[in-house]
């Protein structure tokens, strides 16, 4: 398919694309699969603290999407709802499978950012890190709730619908999940960089 | 109520829910990159299932199919039941333009004569003047 052609089913809502691959279009997949995978694996990322699980979880999610594409009903759910929902569900099944391991440092996303100072660099790696591993010891639904909102910036009614829970208990999560992550770091304030005052 | 922390330490904690934001922040601006093997991988599960015996094709959603000029041009007008009615519409008014008035009186004439005393007349017709030829006294 030309260039054009793909630039113009790129303007399709994931609702409509998902229609088109379940009709045989494989462009519909390529597009899908470059508007939603890093989302996911992102999100799996943060959700299980390890890449390597989180590129599976993002090929099995993917795989769940293709599947459920010919029964796909527009309107009812927004596709990208129903993919954290799944992505959520398998990492807490790998979570649970893996209880008592701990998560490689190198699975905090890199910086892909503007040419920072080296130093500046290896203190925003160390605070990332730092970060995934505070992450790391929260409940999971209040990991979820708190990357949902503060990393993936959502609003509490959108995490409300992928936690299939109220807006309220949303809230309760994510302050609850921030006041834990800003005590599990408060110790290691000096080794972040943070200085008093 | 210090929930048994050390003043200190609630203080450290308050400075670090401060600086959380700034953290999140940095998280948002990073994030890993779909690297080449696992887009592959991804395809690969797609294109598996795109070839498998297929269910019967859905209808592509109306957004997919870029309408035509006309079809544009009617949505403007409010879509297929308005330009209908505009159709009626128009039809009626060549009709009535093209009748002559002669057509147009004997259509209304009736009603206009519904009050004269032509039109009461009608009231007085013999319906039953075929007894008339019948004999007398039979």
């Amino acid at each position: 398919m030309s260039d054009m052609a793909f630039d113009a089913l790129d303007e399709l809502d994931d609702d409509a694309l998902l229609v088109l691959f379940a009709n045989g279009d494989g462009t519909a997949a390529r597009l899908l699969t470059r508007r939603l995978a890093p989302r996911v694996l992102n999100h799996a990322a943060r959700l299980t603290g390890d890449r390597a699980e989180a590129e599976d979880v993002t090929q099995e999610a993917m795989l769940r999407l293709w599947r459920i594409a010919p029964d796909w009903r527009r309107g009812e759910a927004r596709v990208t709802t129903w993919l954290y929902r799944v992505t959520a569900n398998l990492c807490t099944d790998r979570l649970r499978r893996r209880r008592g391991g701990t998560a490689p440092l190198d699975s905090v996303p890199e910086p892909e950012d503007e040419h920072p100072g080296v130093a500046e660099t290896m203190q925003d790696r160390a605070r990332m890190d730092a970060l995934q591993q505070a992450l790391d010891g929260l409940p999971e639904r209040q990991r979820q709730a708190v990357v949902l909102r503060h990393i993936e910036g959502m609003t509490n009614p959108e995490i409300a619908e992928i936690m299939e829970i109220g807006v309220e208990a949303v809230e309760s999560l994510t302050a609850r999940g921030k006041r834990a992550l800003a005590t599990a770091l408060a110790g290691r304030r000096d080794e972040l960089g943070y200085t008093d005052g | 109520m210090n929930w048994g922390i050390p003043m200190a330490d609630k203080d450290r904690i308050t400075a670090m829910d401060q600086e959380l934001d700034a953290l999140f922040a940095t998280a948002r601006r990073q994030s890993l990159p779909l690297d080449e093997a696992l887009t592959d991988r991804i395809l690969a599960d797609a294109l598996a299932l795109q070839s498998a015996p297929a269910a019967p094709a859905r209808p592509v959603p109306a957004q997919a199919v870029r309408p035509g000029r006309l079809a544009q041009f009617f949505a403007l007008l409010g879509g297929w039941p308005a330009v209908a009615g505009l159709a009626t519409a128009t039809v009626a008014g060549l009709w009535i333009g093209t009748t002559s008035p002669d057509m147009l009186y004997a259509q209304t004439g009736l009603f206009e004569s519904a009050s004269s005393s032509e039109a009461s007349d009608l009231y007085l017709v013999d319906a039953f003047s075929a007894f008339d030829a019948l004999p007398a006294g039979g």
